[in-house]
């Protein structure tokens, strides 16, 4: 257990890397952004182990207030990703300089459920969670329907789009598109239209149909509807947007006060 | 008032007259605090304010924890910046032994400047029959026009409650019986308690649209629900926003304070915004300057059609909240004159007629 990464040969152990890699996926479903991205880890320790590597993640959030819950799903989310190599046995969490890091890093190394760890919480984090990652779609819909205006688009033809209409041409890093009505369309910048579908997808999104965006309440897009439609996905994203202006404040605020 | 003439942008107009909507008067010293969350309360208010202040106006914790009124009047009257402002007490007892920022003591300071201060009230449904007459005495001792709620506070093994429920309903028809009619529920960022976010905004539309009668000033524009503020507001024309925390973003996060501005004024209109310091959160000293010297940028400007004109500031920094709480803009101009605050910060050119000269 105490080992250093540093004498085991070389392979057996994922590096510092690999772990941030892992963890880059993870994101403060607040913001939809990475918290490797956000500066919220701090410590990353590999050991060896019999079975594999046993890691340690250390994070801190931009306040000691931060909601529990939101600390709570970063934290398994987190521990996960590492749990997923294979070459790690397992993956201790430490959270850091917040209200509730006792149950929260008692819970999630235990493998307790939320309300395990928090018995006078009145229910689960899973609605939470999914609210979240509704506001995340929609704000990730958002950018990807900016692109897809910018590329001639116009909003009733994007609000027609299916997922079969985007044709990837992976070489060129470009999307076409068949245009309902019969034009045609090249995206080339891709990222946003990507990380929608990522998100999309992890949400089964297209289990019943392959239509491509949707409303906030998770309808087809009605042609009279779709600029409504869009400027509340832009709503979305500026809501995360300003929100990430407040905690990434808060966490340089507190991350000068440490080092005070 | 702002003086116009402290930026080129409103050369040539009126000054503005500007209402704080949204002030305390707090208590949080070492011997006040008797639960640790009253410790990591202020000091989680305290990483708001370095993260929002420029260095040299940061307060120090201690300064933070506990200030004079004469500290107050001097933030808030010296420079001129603001004419008027808005108590919002939050009680906290389970946290703080006297209470963090209480009616009584707001209405103390008020007192000595009653022309200069609105002390509003607040109530907890969860206090039942002796919460009513609370409010009562509120109302019949302060004459409280307004409420200020935080859904989030604890009581006993409560970590919250809500607006929508009947309880909170008895209460709002004991507001709109008694004519207090301006309610100010705190929507702010997800703190306690545990999962259940207690400062969702979600209880807020049913309220608006059961009383049509009261307005429901939503404090920091429900950030981080922004999205869900501005679409209930969108449906409720009795739904306001007010701006404390959005504001200092003007400071160190100006395309962002742009965006939700943006939002606000698409949403909303004009009408319905209210600027707010959350003072001792920031100070109006600095702030009101800050956010009157805010600006789209061109891209902004095209995405939301909509400009901050120096009309629409008039409304947002005093008009919208003059209106809410009945004051007579002009009145007060002229009885600030020479009241004592004038007098004693030599505020006399704010209030005279003429419109300075682009000289002064």
């Amino acid at each position: 257990m105490t080992a250093e990464s540093t004498d085991e040969p070389a392979g057996t152990l994922p590096t510092h890397d690999r772990i941030q890699s892992a963890l880059k996926p993870v994101t403060d479903p607040e913001l939809d952004r990475s918290i490797v991205e956000l500066g919220y880890v701090d410590e990353i320790r590999v050991e060896a182990g019999g079975n594999g590597a046993h890691v340690r993640v250390a994070f801190t959030l931009p306040t000691a207030w931060c909601s529990p819950a939101f600390a709570w799903m970063m934290a398994v989310d987190a521990r996960d990703a590492v749990e997923a190599l294979p070459s790690v046995d397992d993956c201790t969490i430490e959270l850091r300089e917040h209200m509730h890091e006792t149950e929260v890093n008692h819970g999630v190394n235990e493998g307790l459920s939320f309300a395990e760890a928090f018995p006078d919480a009145e229910d689960g984090v899973t609605d939470v969670r999914s609210t979240l990652d509704e506001k995340a779609v929609l704000s990730r819909q958002y950018a990807a329907v900016e692109s897809l205006l910018d590329a001639g688009l116009d909003l009733e033809q994007v609000a027609h789009l299916e997922r079969s209409d985007l044709n990837r041409d992976a070489a060129a890093d470009r999307i076409a598109i068949d245009v309902p009505g019969g034009a045609f369309a090249v995206v080339t910048s891709t990222a946003d239209i990507d990380r929608y579908l990522e998100k999309a997808r992890s949400l089964d999104y297209f289990a019943e149909s392959d239509r491509l965006f949707r409303t906030p309440e998770g309808e087809p897009i009605a042609p009279a509807d779709a600029e409504l439609v869009h400027r509340r996905a832009r709503l979305a994203q500026v809501n995360m947007d300003g929100q990430g202006g407040v905690c990434d404040a808060l966490h340089q605020a507190r991350q000068s006060g440490a080092s005070d | 008032m702002y003086r116009t003439t402290d930026s080129d942008r409103y050369d040539g107009e009126d000054d503005i007259f500007v209402i704080d909507s949204h002030i305390h008067f707090w208590d949080a010293s070492e011997e006040n605090i008797v639960h640790e969350g009253g410790e990591e309360f202020i000091r989680c208010f305290y990483d708001y304010h370095t993260g929002f202040t420029p260095t040299e106006r940061e307060w120090t914790l201690e300064e933070y924890r506990k200030y004079s009124r004469e500290r107050m009047l001097t933030d808030f009257f010296e420079n001129g910046s603001v004419d008027m402002g808005i108590f919002q007490p939050t009680h906290l007892h389970e946290f703080y032994e006297e209470g963090f920022n209480t009616v009584d003591d707001n209405a103390a300071v008020a007192a000595e400047h009653p022309e200069r201060f609105i002390t509003n009230g607040r109530f907890d449904p969860r206090e039942g029959e002796a919460g009513l007459r609370e409010l009562e005495r509120q109302k019949e001792e302060y004459d409280i026009d307004g409420v200020k709620l935080y859904t989030a506070e604890w009581r006993s093994d409560s970590k919250g409650w809500r607006l929508d429920s009947e309880e909170a309903f008895r209460y709002l028809d004991k507001c709109a019986e008694l004519g207090i009619k301006n309610i100010h529920p705190h929507k702010g960022p997800t703190i306690r308690p545990l999962n259940r976010d207690a400062f969702d905004v979600a209880d807020v539309d049913d309220a608006a649209s059961s009383f049509p009668e009261l307005n429901f000033i939503v404090e920091h524009v429900g950030l981080p629900r922004l999205d869900d503020f501005c679409w209930i507001a969108a449906q409720e024309p009795n739904v306001y926003g007010g701006l404390a925390v959005a504001a200092p973003m003007a400071q160190n996060r100006p395309r962002k304070f742009g965006e939700i501005m943006g939002e606000l004024l698409y949403w909303l209109g004009e009408d319905r915004i209210l600027f707010g310091s959350d003072y001792a959160l920031w100070n109006p000293d600095w702030l009101v300057d800050c956010v009157m010297n805010a600006e789209f940028t061109e891209e902004q400007r095209d995405e939301y059609g909509v400009e901050l004109s120096t009309d629409v500031m008039r409304k947002i920094m005093g008009e919208n909240a003059a209106r809410l709480y009945d004051i007579d803009i002009e009145e007060k101009k002229a009885q600030f004159r020479d009241d004592a605050i004038t007098e004693e910060f030599g505020l006399e050119a704010h209030y005279t007629d003429e419109t300075p000269s682009a000289a002064d």
